[in-house]
């Protein structure tokens, strides 16, 4: 009889052990069971990325070799030869951070599939396992497309600059930004291909024209708040320019034309510090509209 | 805690949500017991999915408490312990929609892994789950293409993944075709069997009356009428009389009634029907018979009684309540279809 208490007693407290432990379990276990679904998911828009970046590291090549078949000179130091490489790395970072990202948020209530989803899991960790399934996809994407420009690199000088792993760095992080901004752009938008055309339309053309708009304005103010800015560092970090800016000048060849200074790349600590700043101010953002974002078809 | 109370899994407690001045549900109370099936009927935005949506805490209550029973005690929902109560219950909210390039065992592991269920058997009981609902040929082929039926199916099998107590589906018939809706009812009555206690919502009264043990009237975010689905038609006929006799308590009730029926319901004007008996309401102490209004047949039944040599201290038409003029008056068109007749014909 006594045992027989002693057995229920058990029961209870471990009843009781588990409901509290459910909370810290539950919410490791399901970021870890969304990261896994998430992967096979996005598994096939990896592979056609894995291709896209194959293929453009390819056309790369084919250029690099082109060049040298019609008698130029190899450059003196791999740091060129390698920096030939990143002509197109930004739009391919934009790409296919756009594709991976653009339906973060934006897909589970344009398909309503959230209706199935959000009584099983909260917002905030699906959203934290989407995050890190779909950016560990990217740096997959990102550390393929220097592990073959490296190759290459030392397979033509026998070495590879110090700073290749740097620039890589920076390419993870500036991915990561380019992220958020995608992630914010699909917390706002309807459906998935609005998120991702907009954030594309926005990297490729409004910041930039919004940088030419700064540099023929002569305001001379670095363009920090420019997220497409920061891109500059990824190639420009494997050698950094001194100074920062170039003063350049358009027009007829030695007419008296105007000079302009265009800023090359944002140094060191601005990078980190912008960079941060942007991801913070634009996820924080994303989140709290996706907390507070229904589906309305009715 | 008495017993009667240790049977109620979840309670709504003065439920209410308003978006901006809109009212979408106002002040429900409402019980489900263990083991019944309840529906929860009421025309497009009446504020059934908005209830069952506070009920997920998808949204929060502007007012009012949800009670939920998990590990024996009836809990309040809340923020804090909403992740281990409500794996006590499973939900189908709105239409389910997939992810088209998954397949049903992909989404269904998912599913049961974010909910708790025991790692290990994650595998058998999904196989199981899509077993039940005769799919098994189909688990390893992506959702894009699967029937509408199909569909809802999953949806369901979704719900009840993480094998919890109770079910809470929301319009799961509606939008099929009538073979797909019988495949849905048979499973919800499958589920019954199992012992599951369900929730049900629809906007259609035949389909809430082929499974519902008890059916709730949700009305411009109101709920009108809480009762079982004979009750519901009894007090929804046209008109009822009521009616005390002196001595009826020198009598066995059963037969009272017994010979009762006998005499006046020739007389109701309603044909015959299990709905249009005659009951003994105990609070009143009143016989209810159902009738359809017209006064000959009232002056027929009171004449009928006379003759037949009972004593009758009381008779009388009272006037409609809320429930019946609802019913009786179907000027509302979204109440017109509601409580439509017509019976799709369901293949058996
Ligand atoms: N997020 C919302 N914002 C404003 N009104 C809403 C919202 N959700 C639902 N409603 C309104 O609340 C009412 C009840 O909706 P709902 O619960 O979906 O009804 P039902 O499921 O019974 O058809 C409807 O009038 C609907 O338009
Ligand atoms: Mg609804």
């Amino acid at each position: 009889m006594s045992t027989e208490l002693k057995q229920e007693q058990l029961e209870i407290e471990k009843i009781i052990k588990e409901k509290q432990t459910i909370g810290i379990n539950r919410y490791i276990t399901q970021i870890t069971d969304t990261i896994n679904f998430e992967i096979k998911r996005t598994w096939k828009t990896f592979i056609i990325m894995l291709f896209v970046y194959l293929g453009i590291f390819l056309l790369s090549l084919l250029l690099a070799e082109l060049r040298e078949a019609a008698g130029v000179e190899l450059p003196e130091e791999s740091i060129d030869y390698l920096g030939d490489y990143f002509g197109f790395f930004g739009i391919l970072i934009i790409i296919s951070t756009a594709t991976f990202g653009g339906g973060i948020i934006a897909e589970d209530f344009q398909k309503q599939t959230g209706n199935l989803l959000f009584p099983k899991i909260s917002k905030s960790r699906l959203l934290i396992g989407r995050i890190i399934s779909r950016y560990a996809l990217n740096v997959i994407l990102i550390a393929f497309y220097y592990l073959m420009v490296g190759i290459i690199t030392f397979y033509k000088y026998q070495e590879l600059p110090d700073t290749y792993i740097i620039s890589m760095g920076w390419a993870l992080f500036y991915t990561f930004m380019v992220f958020t901004i995608v992630i914010f752009m699909s917390s706002i938008n309807k459906s998935k291909s609005a998120a991702i055309i907009i954030s594309i339309l926005l990297f490729l053309i409004a910041f930039n024209i919004i940088d030419s708009i700064l540099m023929f304005t002569r305001t001379g103010i670095e363009p920090i708040f420019l997220p497409t800015y920061y891109e500059n560092i990824i190639q420009a970090s494997l050698d950094m320019p001194d100074p920062r800016f170039e003063t350049v000048s358009f027009g007829r060849p030695g007419g008296n034309n105007p000079e302009f200074k265009r800023w090359l790349t944002p140094s060191i600590p601005g990078a980190i510090i912008g960079m941060s700043l942007i991801s913070f101010l634009t996820l924080t953002a994303a989140y709290l509209l996706y907390k507070t974002r229904q589906s309305k078809n009715e | 805690m008495n017993e009667n109370n240790d049977d109620i899994l979840i309670q709504l407690k003065g439920l209410t949500k308003r978006f901006g001045n809109f009212y979408a549900v106002s002040n429900i109370d409402l019980e489900i017991k263990r083991g019944e099936i309840v529906g929860f009927l009421g025309p497009n935005g009446a504020g059934k999915t908005t209830t069952m949506k506070m009920m997920a805490y998808l949204l929060r209550p502007t007012a009012g408490e949800i009670w939920i029973r998990n590990n024996g005690d009836l809990t309040r929902l809340s923020s804090k312990n909403r992740d281990y109560l409500l794996d006590n219950i499973g939900f189908m909210i709105e239409i389910p929609t997939f992810y088209g390039d998954m397949t049903p065992r992909q989404i269904l592991s998912y599913f049961a892994n974010l909910k708790g269920y025991p790692r290990k058997k994650v595998k058998i009981r999904v196989e199981e789950v899509v077993r039940l609902f005769g799919l098994s040929e189909w688990i390893d082929t992506k959702i894009k293409k699967f029937s509408k039926g199909m569909k809802q199916k999953i949806g369901i099998g979704s719900a009840i993944i993480h094998d919890p107590e109770i079910i809470v589906l929301d319009e799961p018939q509606t939008g099929l075709d009538p073979k797909a809706r019988k495949d849905v009812r048979d499973l919800i009555l499958k589920l019954k069997q199992m012992e599951k206690t369900i929730f049900l919502s629809s906007h259609l009264l035949y389909e809430i009356s082929e499974v519902a043990d008890r059916i709730a009237i949700i009305h411009k975010s109101k709920l009108i009428a809480y009762d079982t689905l004979d009750n519901l038609e009894l007090k929804s006929r046209k008109s009822l009389i009521n009616f005390e006799l002196i001595d009826y308590s020198k009598h066995n009730l059963t037969d009272l009634i017994e010979r009762l029926n006998k005499i006046i319901l020739p007389l109701n004007g309603l044909g015959s029907g299990s709905v249009n008996k005659i009951r003994f309401n105990e609070n009143s102490k009143m016989f209810e018979v159902p009738f359809n209004g017209v006064p000959e047949n009232q002056l027929k039944i009171h004449k009928a009684l006379f003759e037949n040599n009972f004593n009758v201290l009381e008779f009388s038409v009272p006037k409609a309540n809320l429930l019946e003029s609802l019913f009786i008056d179907l000027t509302d068109e979204s109440y017109k279809e509601m409580l439509s007749p017509e019976r799709e014909i369901i293949p058996n």
